[in-house]
């Protein structure tokens, strides 16, 4: 009897990712180069940081459908490698080159960089990747001060959640709506959490590594369940809510559906999951099936 | 009484069990009076000779050859009466502690013969050889080194037993007898002047002494690793570190890459002047996550082999070379830095150059794949956003196919393409 509940309740768990569409163009038709960054709003709005191009690039979801919507080209963003939309529609990119955050409008307007302000203890924030939460505040991965920055939409200084003792190497950071932060070692292929306003980082994951290369990005839903890019691997993790390993998606290959070293990737309430096919010089859209 | 009648006669019955099992154990193949110990000799007329070395193995000598072999049969070489790899343990359990925190590998291989001799020898504890020359039987590189130093540490010259355990250490790495840097300082008092003079009044006497000195022995003075960093090689260790008579002088002047940057500002203009950066250079460890800040044994003040180093987080990688079936030369060598970058890059996997065709042509000169079209000007069947290149096929850290392609030749890679040929 015990082993027939937890076989359906696994059966409950089970993801699998349906693919929906691979995006190759811009609105003139112009191929997207090596994109490592994505992010998708509630509204249909689609980003992709067109890294290789140097540009954004936006795009209208709508079914099944993505229609290419814009392209902003700013000399602030020569090296977009991750992207978030704010709640009012804004745009937020990282530069890699630069390593700082420009804000931008969805009609190319760049708007400044997010500067850090009133932190008790000032030096040098060095942001590896980013995320925005729905109240438009800031959590900013500074690995060249081991924490987590959590910056209210100005910037202003909010809390930090230092990196715990012993890891290998940050490189995405993950919010839920809950207010509950994720971290991702790619080294060790682990995953850290701190609950909302915590002070201290936890193991929510052991080594992952069994299950996965190198993951590089981080993204949950509403369900709790996190889903890792595993860049080295190729392929897309679920975690459920607890750390646990619950699958793994997609492999290697050029095919549509296939993956070859994906950067970033995000999940909408909606139920789909864009992820940027780096190699492969595509976003591929994924629907989440239950 | 009652009870003290019956613990007395329980007594009584455990020792008559053990006397008894003892003389079975002794005379288990029921030798002829006076043959224990002369019998085996009889044939092993060579053992004879042995039997005049100075230290003989203790059931050598009193004759019990049965306790290690079998005089009959056996499932293991030589007769021996267990697999060759515990036989030791029989009598010699404990020798590597279960907490140890270092295990010397020949013992915890059980690969006791390749230092002791289990019958006789010529030297104390049935050793193969006397002193240090026993250990540069292995150990090569080390003997190497210190036969080519110039300044040679003294108890090396007496043996590697002075700071060493030869089976195992349960405190401390390296087999070591004690941590460093209380292995060291037990010699070398940290408070005498000279010491302090030497360390320039720094208080290193907690510091880990090998992350400088060659504990074995240096062509540089102080016995410094072959390659010093220079401010360390003038004793400016003003230059990064706080004054020596400060309450925190160890502590760096500044954190992380801002530190080096003070003498090393092209390179670091130079790397974040590229798209990419290797992010381990601007995080809280930064440039001291592969570099030595005062003296490596390795080119470039880098902490350890750069196989080793890279692997350590690269580790993935790593693993796909090993179960390779084709390997990568630079890759097996190590030479990581034959197409990547380790600072920053602005190419994709931080590669030293744009175009990975060039990449590969940077040694495969020769093999211009003149039959087959590559290039930026040939689109990939199979992805309109993708021109075919080198890594079209190949997986250059590796794969289970001859040549690491990603697919088996024979069935699956070129069909990708030629889909018209797929069988």
């Amino acid at each position: 009897m015990g082993l027939c509940i937890a076989a359906q309740s696994f059966a409950a768990d089970a993801v699998k990712l349906r693919l929906m569409t691979a995006v190759y163009s811009d609105q003139n038709g112009g191929a997207l180069k090596r994109p490592e960054g994505v992010a998708c709003d509630e509204k249909s709005l689609l980003v992709v940081a067109d890294t290789g191009n140097g540009r954004i690039l936006l795009y209208t979801v709508s079914g099944e459908k993505v229609m290419p919507k814009g392209t902003i080209s700013l000399p602030q963003l020569s090296y977009p490698i991750r992207v978030q939309i704010d709640p009012g529609g804004e745009i937020l990119a990282l530069d890699g080159k630069s390593r700082r955050i420009a804000r931008v409008t969805s009609a190319g307007e760049f708007k400044g960089y997010v500067e850090p302000s009133g932190i008790p203890t000032p030096g040098t924030v060095i942001p590896r990747s980013f995320k925005v939460d729905g109240q438009g505040n800031i959590y900013l991965l500074d690995i060249f001060s081991g924490r987590v920055l959590v910056l209210d939409s100005s910037g202003k200084y909010q809390r930090e959640v230092p990196f715990p003792q012993k890891y290998g190497g940050f490189s995405d950071l993950a919010v839920d709506g809950n207010g509950i932060v994720y971290l991702l070692d790619s080294v060790e292929g682990k995953v850290f959490s701190a609950q909302r306003n915590a002070t201290a980082f936890t193991p929510l994951s052991g080594s992952l590594k069994e299950d996965l290369d190198f993951p590089v990005s981080i993204a949950s839903d509403s369900r709790g369940r996190l889903f890792l890019s595993d860049q080295n691997g190729s392929g897309i993790v679920i975690l459920g809510p607890d750390g646990s390993f619950r699958g793994r998606q997609s492999d290697f290959g050029w095919k549509d559906g296939l993956l070859r070293y994906p950067s970033a990737l995000a999940v909408t309430e909606g139920g789909n999951l864009f992820i940027a096919d780096r190699q492969n010089s595509r976003v591929q859209v994924f629907t989440i099936v239950q | 009484m009652k009870s003290r009648y019956k613990i007395v006669l329980l007594l009584l019955g455990v020792t008559t069990l053990f006397a008894a099992s003892l003389a079975l154990s002794q005379d288990k193949f029921r030798l002829k009076p006076g043959a224990n110990g002369k019998i085996c000799l009889n044939c092993h007329t060579a053992f004879q000779e042995k039997m005049k070395l100075p230290f003989i193995h203790t059931p050598v000598k009193k004759g019990q050859c049965s306790d290690c072999h079998n005089p009959h049969t056996s499932s293991h070489g030589k007769l021996l009466a267990e697999n060759a790899s515990r036989i030791c343990l029989k009598c010699h359990d404990g020798i590597v502690p279960g907490k140890a925190r270092s295990v010397h590998k020949a013992a915890a291989d059980g690969e006791c013969v390749k230092c002791h001799d289990p019958h006789a020898a010529k030297y104390r504890n049935n050793l193969l050889l006397a002193g240090k020359e026993l250990c540069f039987n292995c150990h090569k590189d080390i003997a190497k080194a210190i036969a080519e130093s110039k300044f040679r540490h003294k108890p090396v010259e007496q043996g590697c037993l002075g700071c060493h355990t030869p089976h195992a250490s349960t405190g401390a790495d390296s087999l070591l007898k004690t941590g460093v840097p209380s292995l060291c300082t037990n010699c070398h008092k940290a408070d005498t002047p000279s010491f302090k003079r030497q360390h320039m009044n720094y208080p290193v006497a907690g510091s880990r002494c090998t992350s400088c000195h060659d504990p074995h022995g240096s062509s540089q003075g102080g016995m410094l690793w072959a390659n010093v960093h220079s401010p360390v090689a003038k004793k400016m260790c003003g230059q990064c570190h706080l004054d020596a008579s400060s309450a925190d002088a160890l502590k760096v002047k500044r954190p992380g890459f801002e530190l080096c940057r003070g003498c090393h500002a092209d390179m670091v203009n130079e790397t974040f002047g590229r798209n990419q950066i290797h992010w381990p250079l601007v995080d809280k460890v930064s440039c001291q996550n592969c570099h030595n800040p005062h003296a490596s044994r390795q080119d470039g003040l880098l902490k350890d082999s750069m196989k080793t180093l890279c692997n350590s987080c690269h580790r993935d990688t790593a693993r796909r070379q090993v179960a390779s079936l084709t390997k990568h030369k630079p890759i097996q060598e190590g030479q990581c830095t034959k197409c990547h970058r380790p600072h920053s890059s602005s190419n994709v996997f931080l590669l030293d150059n744009t175009n990975t065709i060039n990449v590969c042509n940077t040694c495969h000169a020769g093999m211009q794949h003149s039959t087959h079209p590559i290039g930026d000007n040939v689109i990939d069947p199979r992805n309109r956003n993708l021109s075919v290149d080198c890594l079209s096929c190949h997986r250059s850290h590796g794969s289970e196919y001859k040549f690491f392609t990603y697919l088996n030749p024979k069935i699956d890679l070129c069909v990708q393409c030629h889909v018209e040929y797929k069988r």
